[in-house]
C-alpha cells in the first residue's frame, strides 16, 4: 500500500468542504470517495510527498551541528526547566525527564546505524556476513556502550573514566566521568545553586538507555571539578536490585 | 604591554562588569566605578552627536577625521574641548535652515585631508548632509590616549560596550577586543543562569577573560 | 503461508497489528488462518502470540541478538512464532501458519482460495480445470519458504523482514511526536510493513 498522493489528499479535503458548504452539490464520483476513505483525517503527507519513512537514517550519521546553537538551544531548556520550579532537585529531575526520552530513542538509532555501517547495505542486499551487534545482557556490556559507541553518537568522543564503586556496600554503583561535558561549556552556575548540574540533561539520556535495554538504573550527575578540568562531572549510575540479582543468575549461568 | 583592566557597560550605562588584570593598580570604589560607567556612556552620547555633518551642496574636499577616530594626541582634555565646539556646531543650525550646517572643522588641529567622496552619488539623494565616512554608520568614542594608558571603547550592536585599559605602547588592541567579546558571546550570553543587563557573575567567563588576557600581561 | 505480525511494547501493549498472507510463489497476500473457529480469527493470533512472551523473556537474556529466531511453536494450530527484539525492548512477534500439509497444494496456496471451507471446494472444482498450473505453483512454493516454517532459508527470510520492519520502527521513534508505548497508526507504516511483507515472506 503506498499512501495517496498529495493532490487526492488535498482534493478529498476540498470535496468535504465544498458538500458540507453545497448540499445541493452533485454526489462525488466513487473513485474521490474511495481517496477519502484512504486518506484518514488529519494525515499530511508533505508537498515533495516525503515522509519520515523515505528519508534515509544514515543521512545526517556524520553532520555536524553547530555548537553555538546547540548551546542557546540548551540554555533556553535549562531556562525552561526553572519555571516554578521548587528546588535544585526539582530542577536536576526535570533535566533528567528531558533527557531520558532521548536515550530510549537513540539506543534504537545506535543499534540501527552499528548494523547498516559495518555492512554498507545490509538491510536491501543479503549479505550476511556483519553480524548486528549484540544487545547488552549484563553490566560491563551496557556500561562499555555507553562510554564508548553512545558517547561518540552524542559527543564525538569516548567519555574520559569508567569506574566501579569500590566500597563493598554499594556493589550496584558505577562511574562514568566526563571531564568537560558538552552541555556545561557554556554555563556558570550561581553559586546560591552550586550543587545543581546541568549535566542531570546527560544523566537522563544515561538513564533512557539503562532502562531501554533492561537495566533499571538511576543516574545522577555530580560536579567534581579538578585543577585541569574545572567542569568534570561524574555520572553515578545506581543499578537497581533486580538488575543485580539477574546479573548474579547470568553470571551463573555464564552468559557474558 | 599589560591589559589593565576590562570595564563592561550595558545599554542603558549600568556596569555589569569590572576586573582588572594587573596588580598595584589604585583601586576605586564600587561606587566610583558605577559614576566612571555612567560618565562614560554619557560622554560616548555626546561624542557620538557631535560627530561632523557634510552638507552636500558643497563640494567638500576637506574631511576631518572623525571624534571616532582620535589621533593619538587627543587626550580626555582634547575630547572635552571638543564638547564645546559642538554647541557651536548646533546653535547656528538652530537659527538658520535646519540641517544643512556649515561645517566648521571642530578638530581641526585633528583633521586630515582626503579626498572627499562624492557625497551625492554615496547618499540618498534626500539626504541634506553626509557623514565623513559615509559608509559608516555612527558610533561614538572610540579610543582615548594618555601618555599613562589607551582607552579602547567598542559598542556591539546591541548597545553593550566594552572598555579596555591597556598600556599606550600595546599593539593590536582590536584582536583583543574581538576575543574578549568572543568570550562574552560565550561565557555570558549563553549561560542560561546570566539575567540580561544585569551584573556579570559568571565563573567561566571570569576563567576565559582571566586567562586569555593574564597570559598577555 | 498466513502470517500474523505484531509490535508490542517492553510492556507488552500492543502498539501494531497486521496480517498477510504470502506473495510468493503466486500467493495472494491474504491471510488465511485455520482455526477452529475461522471467525475468532483476530484474538486467536492474538492469543497465540501473547502466549510466547515467557519464551521470549527466557531466549531475552540468554543471547545478544537482537532476531531471536523461531522461539515457539503451537501445534494445535500448526504455527510458529519468531522474535526480534530491539535494543530498547520493544518485541516484534511473527506467526506463521503454513497451509495444511493434508489438503491438495493447488488448493491452500493456490491463488483462488478463499476461507477454509471455500478453499476446499473451489480446490475441487478448479483441479480439473486449471490442474496443470495449480499443482505446479504447489510444489514451487513446497521447496520455497511457505512451506517450511523452521528452515534456514525460512529463518534468514524472517530475520530480513524483521530488519526492514526494525528500520522503519526507528524512523517512527526518532518522529518527535513518538511517546515510549504509544501505538504506531501511521498509514505509511503500515505500508511498509507490508511491503516489507510482499518482499521477504
Amino acid at each position: 500500500m503506498s499512501h495517496p498522493p498529495r493532490h487526492s489528499s488535498m482534493l478529498s479535503i476540498s470535496n468535504n468542504v465544498q458538500t458540507a458548504a453545497t448540499p445541493s452539490e452533485k454526489p462525488l464520483p466513487p473513485t474521490q470517495l474511495q481517496a477519502t476513505s484512504q486518506t484518514p483525517p488529519g494525515l499530511r503527507v508533505p508537498s515533495n510527498r516525503k515522509t519520515i519513512y523515505d528519508r534515509h537514517l544514515n543521512r545526517t550519521r556524520n553532520g555536524e551541528l553547530s555548537r553555538a546553537s546547540f548551546a542557546f538551544l540548551f540554555g533556553e531548556m535549562v531556562t525552561y526547566a526553572q519555571r516554578r520550579v521548587t528546588g535544585i532537585q526539582d530542577l536536576e529531575r526535570r533535566l533528567n525527564e528531558q533527557g531520558y526520552p532521548l536515550g530510549l530513542r537513540l539506543l534504537d538509532l545506535l543499534f540501527y546505524r552499528t548494523t547498516s555501517s559495518t555492512s554498507s547495505s545490509a538491510l536491501s542486499s543479503s549479505s550476511t556476513s556483519a553480524s548486528p551487534p549484540n544487545r547488552p545482557l549484563r553490566i560491563l556490556p551496557l556500561l562499555h556502550l555507553i562510554h564508548g559507541p553512545l558517547w561518540r553518537q552524542l559527543f564525538n568522543r569516548s567519555a574520559d573514566a569508567l569506574e566501579h564503586s569500590i566500597s563493598p556496600d554499594t556493589p550496584n554503583e558505577y562511574m562514568i566521568t566526563d571531564n568537560d561535558p558538552l552541555v556545561n561549556t557554556y554555563i556558570s552556575v550561581p553559586k546560591e545553586m552550586n550543587q545543581l548540574s546541568c549535566a542531570a540533561f546527560v544523566a537522563g539520556i544515561i538513564e533512557g538507555v539503562c532502562d531501554g535495554c533492561g537495566f533499571e538504573a538511576k543516574v545522577s550527575a555530580h560536579n567534581q571539578p579538578s585543577e585541569l578540568w574545572p567542569s568534570r562531572t561524574i555520572f553515578l549510575l545506581r543499578f537497581g536490585d533486580s538488575v543485580m540479582e539477574r546479573e548474579k543468575v547470568l553470571e551463573r549461568a555464564g552468559v557474558k | 604591554m599589560p591589559v589593565y583592566s576590562l570595564i563592561i557597560i550595558n545599554k542603558a550605562g549600568g556596569l555589569v562588569y569590572q576586573r582588572e588584570f594587573q596588580p598595584g593598580l589604585r583601586k576605586l570604589s564600587t561606587n566610583d566605578y558605577l559614576v566612571l560607567a555612567g560618565t562614560f556612556h554619557g560622554v560616548h552620547a555626546i561624542t557620538r552627536s557631535i560627530t561632523p555633518k557634510i552638507p552636500n551642496q558643497n563640494a567638500v574636499s576637506v574631511t576631518s577625521s572623525t571624534t571616532q577616530t582620535p589621533t593619538p594626541t587627543t587626550t580626555a582634555a582634547a575630547a572635552a574641548a571638543a564638547s564645546p565646539s559642538s554647541t557651536s556646531v548646533l546653535s547656528p543650525s538652530s537659527t538658520s535652515i535646519p540641517t544643512p550646517t556649515p561645517t566648521p572643522t571642530p578638530l581641526s588641529t585633528t583633521s586630515t585631508t582626503t579626498p572627499a567622496l562624492p557625497p551625492s552619488t554615496s547618499t540618498p539623494s534626500n539626504a541634506t548632509y553626509t557623514y565623513p565616512i559615509p559608509n559608516l554608520p555612527l558610533s561614538g568614542l572610540e579610543t582615548l590616549e594618555s601618555d599613562k594608558f589607551t582607552l579602547t571603547c567598542f559598542q556591539t550592536l546591541t548597545g553593550t560596550k566594552f572598555l579596555l585599559f591597556t598600556d599606550p605602547q600595546m599593539a593590536n588592541i582590536e584582536g583583543i577586543m574581538k576575543t574578549v567579546y568572543e568570550l562574552y558571546a560565550d561565557y555570558v550570553m549563553k549561560n542560561p543562569f546570566y539575567q540580561l543587563e544585569m551584573p556579570v557573575r559568571c565563573e567561566a567567563f571570569e576563567r576565559g577573560v582571566g586567562g586569555f588576557l593574564r597570559a598577555r600581561g | 503461508m498466513s502470517y500474523y505480525f505484531t509490535i508490542l511494547s517492553p510492556t507488552d501493549v500492543p502498539l501494531f497489528n497486521i496480517a498477510f498472507g504470502t506473495s510468493k510463489s503466486g500467493g495472494d497476500g491474504i491471510a488465511r488462518f485455520r482455526f477452529p473457529e475461522a471467525a475468532q480469527n483476530t484474538y486467536m493470533t492474538q492469543f497465540i502470540i501473547h502466549s510466547s512472551l515467557d519464551m521470549l523473556e527466557e531466549a531475552q537474556w540468554m543471547g545478544g541478538n537482537m532476531y531471536l529466531k523461531h522461539i515457539d511453536t503451537y501445534p494445535p494450530a500448526s504455527s510458529y512464532i519468531s522474535a526480534f527484539l530491539t535494543p530498547s525492548g520493544t518485541r516484534f512477534l511473527l506467526l506463521h501458519q503454513p497451509p495444511q500439509p493434508n489438503l491438495p497444494p493447488s488448493s491452500s496456496s493456490g491463488p483462488g482460495g478463499g476461507s477454509m471451507s471455500l478453499s476446499v471446494t473451489s480446490g475441487m472444482g478448479s483441479s480439473g480445470l486449471f490442474g496443470g498450473s495449480g499443482s505446479s505453483s504447489g510444489r514451487a512454493s513446497s521447496s520455497s519458504i511457505a512451506a517450511n516454517p523452521t528452515s534456514p532459508q525460512t529463518e534468514e527470510a524472517v530475520r530480513q523482514f524483521m530488519t526492514e520492519v526494525y528500520e522503519n520502527y526507528v524512523k517512527t521513534v526518532m518522529s518527535p511526536f513518538y511517546r515510549r508505548g504509544m501505538e504506531v497508526k501511521s498509514p505509511v507504516f503500515r505500508g511498509k510493513v507490508s511491503a516489507a511483507g510482499r518482499k521477504w515472506l
